[in-house]
C-alpha cells in the first residue's frame, strides 16, 4: 500500500471513529430537545399557542434540581444504588418544579387572557413578558454566573459504539428521556386523562359539552409539558451547569424540532428533536462548530419548504 | 527605537494640538470646603458572565482611589477623587453605550478601562473624540494598539506578546506535535488564537483552528452542544494538546466536554481564564484541574501586604489571584499621577486631553512593574508572560514559570 493508500485507511480511521462519536453525542442532545420539544408541541395542540415561556421551565427544573442535588449530596460523588437514586431524586425535583411552574405560568399568564378571549397577539405578547420575568428573576436571585451541577457520578465511558466511547452521562439521558418520552406518549394515548386531552385538542367546546373540564385538562397540559421541560433542565444542567439563560438556546432548539417534526404533534417532536440532534452534531464532521446552528435552522427551512406541515404534519388530537 | 521616539513625538504633539482645540470638559466640582472633586470611571463587566473579572479590577481601582484621597500614596491631594463604575458587562454591544455615558459625566477625567478588548474596541471611537484617556488594566488585544488612537494606553503586554510565549510553552516546553486552536469568536480570543496558531505552526507543531462562539450559558447565542461536538473531533484526531482563547466561562465547558470524552493530552488558555470564577464553571469542577493559564505583563502580580488586606475588606475576595486588580490598582494610580504633575496650583484645572499628555510623558514604579507608555499605548518594557496551573481541589492557580 502506498502513501496515498495509508492516508485514506487513517482518514477513514478518523472519520469513522468521529462518525460514531458524533452521532452518540447527537442522539442525547436529540433527546433532550425532544422532551423540551413536546412542552412546545402538547401546549400548541391543545391551545394554538407557542409557549415562549417554556424556556423558563426549562431553566427552572435545572436550578430546582442543582439546588436539591447541593443539598444532597454537596462535594460529594456517591457511586452504585446512590448514585442511581440521587438520579431519580434530580429528575423528580427537576419534573415536579417544572410541571409546577409551567402550571403557574398558565395561570397567571395565559388563563386570565382566555377568560376574556383575547387575541393571539396578546398570548404571544404575555408569553414573552412571563419569559423575561422568569430568567431575569432567577438572574436577579441566583446570581448571573454559570454553577456547576454537583455530579452523582464520575463520568467514565460505560461502553464503546464502534470505538467511540459512550460515557455514563449520555447514558443517563438516553435512559430517561427515553423512559420519559414513551410515558408520555403512552399517557396522552391510552390514559383516561389523555384522551381527555386530545378531545380538548380536537374540539374544546365539544370536549366541554361531553364533560371534559377543559381548564383542567389545559393544567394537566401545561404539567406534562413542564415536567418533561424540568427534567430536560435537569439533564442539561448535570452537563453544563446551571446558569439563568440555560433554557434559551435549547427550547429555541426544541421548538424548531416541534415545528420540524410537525407542530401539535407529540411523536413528530420527539422524532424532530432526535432528526435536528444528530444533524447539527454531524454537521461538525464538515463546518465549523460556529456554524451548527445555520446547519440546524438550514435544515428546517428546507423541511418545511418541501413538507410545510413537518415531517409527520399531523394534529395532537388525530395523532397520538 | 527610531520608531518608537517618532511615535512618542507624534503622540505628544498631536495631543498638544487636540488640548488647545479641546472643548473644557473634565472640569471639577467644588465641595464645600472648596476642594475640587473629580471622577475617575471603571468601565469594566460588573454583573454578568464576567463580572468576578470585572470586580477583581474595579476594587483594584478603589484601592488606590481611596489610598490617594487619605493622602497614603501621594501625600494630600489637591483635589478629591471619586470612582464611578460603567458596567458593560464586558460586551461590545453594550461598550458605547457605557462609553457615552462616561463622556457625558462633566467631572469625570479618565477611564480605567475599558477591561475587555472588544468592548474597548467598541468604546475608543467616543473616548477618542472626546480626547478621553482610557488607561485599561486588561485588554490585550494585539490590534488595539495598531490604531491612531493616542488616547488608548495599557499596562498589559499586548496578545501577540503572549500568544507567541504560549504557543512556544506548549511546542517548545511540553514537545506538543499536534494543536487544535480553539477561540470564541470574540475580539480577543479569536486575535489571541490567531497568534498563537501562527507561532505554533512557526515552531513546527501541526495546527487545527476551531471557533465555538460564546453560548448562551456565558452571555452568547450559541449552543452549548458544540463543545460535546468538538471534544469528539478532537478525540478522533488524537490532538497532543487543545488551546483555548476566549473566557473562563466558555472554557469551562470546553473543559467540561474534553473530560467527558476522555481527553488527556495537554490544554491550555489564557489570561481571561485565569481566573477563580473557572472553577465555578466547570461541570465537573475537577476536569479543570492541572490546566494551563497564561498571562502577560505584570505577571502574577498581586497586590499584597496592606494593599490585599484593604482589597479584600472591599471586595471579600482575596488578592491573591485576583486577576488583573494589580494592574487595575497601577492604571488608577497612573491617573493621579498625571493630574498632580497638571495640577500643580489650585487654579490650574484638569483637563481630559493634557492628561493624555501627560500619561505619555510618566514613568511610574508601579506593583506589576515600571510602567511606561509608548506612543501606541503599548508598554515600554519587554513585558514577560507567566505561566500557572490550575488546582481544582484549592480553586487556585500555582505560577509554574515565566516566557
Amino acid at each position: 500500500m502506498g502513501a496515498f493508500g495509508h492516508f485514506l485507511v487513517s482518514h477513514f480511521a478518523t472519520l469513522r471513529l468521529e462518525f460514531w462519536g458524533l452521532l452518540v453525542g447527537g442522539v442525547a442532545n436529540g433527546l433532550i430537545y425532544g422532551m423540551v420539544a413536546v412542552g412546545y408541541t402538547l401546549v400548541y395542540g391543545v391551545l394554538r399557542l407557542i409557549n415562549f415561556a417554556h424556556s423558563e421551565i426549562v431553566m427552572t427544573g435545572g436550578f430546582t434540581s442543582y439546588f436539591v442535588l447541593r443539598g444532597l449530596i454537596g462535594t460529594s460523588i456517591p457511586n452504585g444504588w446512590a448514585t442511581v437514586g440521587v438520579l431519580v431524586v434530580g429528575m423528580v425535583a427537576g419534573g415536579v418544579s417544572g410541571a409546577v411552574m409551567a402550571m403557574l405560568v398558565e395561570r397567571v399568564a395565559y388563563r386570565p387572557l382566555r377568560r376574556r378571549r383575547a387575541p393571539q397577539l396578546a398570548y404571544l405578547i404575555s408569553a414573552i413578558g412571563a419569559s423575561y420575568f422568569l430568567f431575569n428573576l432567577a438572574g436577579k436571585e441566583f446570581g448571573r454566573v454559570l454553577l456547576s451541577v454537583p455530579q452523582p457520578y464520575i463520568n467514565h465511558p460505560i461502553f464503546s459504539v464502534f470505538g467511540a466511547p459512550v460515557q455514563l452521562y449520555y447514558l443517563v439521558i438516553v435512559i430517561a428521556s427515553a423512559a420519559m418520552l414513551v410515558g408520555a406518549d403512552q399517557f396522552v394515548g391510552r390514559t383516561r386523562l389523555g384522551r381527555g386531552l386530545r378531545a380538548v385538542a380536537q374540539d374544546s367546546e365539544t370536549a366541554s359539552l361531553l364533560g371534559v373540564d377543559v381548564n383542567r385538562t389545559i393544567a394537566l397540559t401545561f404539567a406534562l409539558g413542564g415536567a418533561l421541560g424540568g427534567i430536560g433542565g435537569f439533564l442539561l444542567g448535570l452537563g453544563t451547569g446551571v446558569v439563568y439563560t440555560m433554557g434559551f438556546v435549547p427550547a429555541l432548539k426544541a421548538f424548531t424540532a416541534a415545528v420540524l417534526g410537525g407542530i401539535g404533534n407529540l411523536r413528530g417532536a420527539m422524532i424532530g428533536g432526535l432528526l435536528l440532534g444528530v444533524v447539527e452534531s454531524l454537521s461538525i464532521a464538515f463546518v465549523q462548530p460556529a456554524y451548527i446552528d445555520v446547519v440546524a435552522f438550514g435544515i428546517l427551512v428546507l423541511v418545511l419548504l418541501v413538507r410545510p406541515t413537518g415531517i409527520l404534519g399531523e394534529r395532537l388530537g388525530r395523532a397520538a | 527605537m527610531k520608531l518608537r521616539f517618532n511615535k512618542t513625538v507624534a503622540a505628544v504633539t498631536s495631543s498638544a494640538v487636540l488640548l488647545m482645540a479641546a472643548p473644557a470638559v473634565g472640569e471639577v466640582s467644588a465641595s464645600a470646603a472648596g476642594v475640587p472633586t473629580y471622577t475617575i470611571g471603571y468601565q469594566g463587566p460588573l454583573s454578568g458572565s464576567y463580572a468576578y473579572l470585572g470586580e477583581y479590577m474595579y476594587y483594584g481601582a478603589l484601592v488606590a482611589i481611596n489610598n490617594a484621597n487619605a493622602g497614603a500614596k501621594f501625600g494630600k491631594l489637591p483635589f478629591k477623587l471619586k470612582l464611578a463604575r460603567y458596567d458593560d458587562q464586558g460586551s461590545s454591544t453594550l461598550a458605547p453605550a457605557q462609553a457615552q455615558a462616561a463622556i457625558q459625566n462633566p467631572s469625570l477625567v479618565a477611564i480605567v478601562g475599558p477591561a475587555f478588548s472588544g468592548a474597548t474596541e467598541a468604546s475608543e471611537p467616543y473616548y477618542s473624540r472626546a480626547h478621553m484617556a482610557t488607561v485599561s488594566p486588561s485588554a490585550t488585544a494585539a490590534a488595539l494598539a495598531k490604531g491612531a488612537r493616542n488616547n488608548f494606553m495599557r499596562v498589559v503586554a499586548g496578545d501577540d506578546v503572549q500568544g507567541a510565549a504560549d504557543a512556544n510553552f506548549l511546542v517548545k516546553t511540553h514537545h506538543v506535535k499536534s494543536l487544535v486552536v480553539i477561540n470564541n469568536g470574540s475580539f480577543y480570543g479569536a486575535g489571541l488564537a490567531a497568534v498563537v496558531s501562527k507561532q505554533a505552526q512557526k515552531d513546527g507543531a501541526s495546527v487545527t483552528n476551531y471557533t465555538d462562539p460564546t453560548t448562551g450559558s456565558c452571555g452568547g447565542t450559541a449552543s452549548t452542544t458544540q463543545y460535546a461536538a468538538t471534544a469528539t473531533q478532537i478525540m478522533a484526531a488524537h490532538a497532543d494538546a487543545v488551546y483555548f482563547g476566549g473566557y473562563y466561562c466558555g472554557f469551562g465547558l470546553l473543559l467540561g466536554a474534553l473530560s467527558s470524552a476522555g481527553y488527556t493530552g495537554t490544554i491550555m488558555s489564557d489570561d481571561g481564564s485565569w481566573s477563580t470564577g473557572l472553577f465555578g464553571d466547570t461541570t465537573p469542577p475537577t476536569a479543570a484541574n492541572g490546566v494551563y493559564v497564561s498571562e502577560a505583563g505584570g505577571g502574577n502580580a498581586n497586590l499584597t501586604g496592606k494593599l490585599a488586606s484593604q482589597f479584600q475588606k472591599l471586595s471579600h475576595q482575596k488578592a491573591q489571584g485576583a486577576t488583573y486588580a494589580a494592574q487595575a490598582y497601577d492604571a488608577t494610580n497612573m491617573i493621579i499621577k498625571a493630574m498632580l504633575s497638571i495640577k500643580r496650583s489650585p487654579k490650574i484645572k484638569v483637563l481630559r486631553a493634557q492628561l493624555v499628555v501627560e500619561l505619555h510623558k510618566l514613568t511610574f514604579p508601579g506593583v506589576t512593574g515600571t510602567i511606561h507608555f509608548q506612543g501606541n499605548g503599548d508598554l515600554s518594557r519587554n513585558s514577560i508572560v507567566e505561566f500557572a496551573q490550575a488546582n481544582a481541589t484549592t480553586k487556585t492557580f500555582k505560577v509554574i514559570g515565566h516566557s
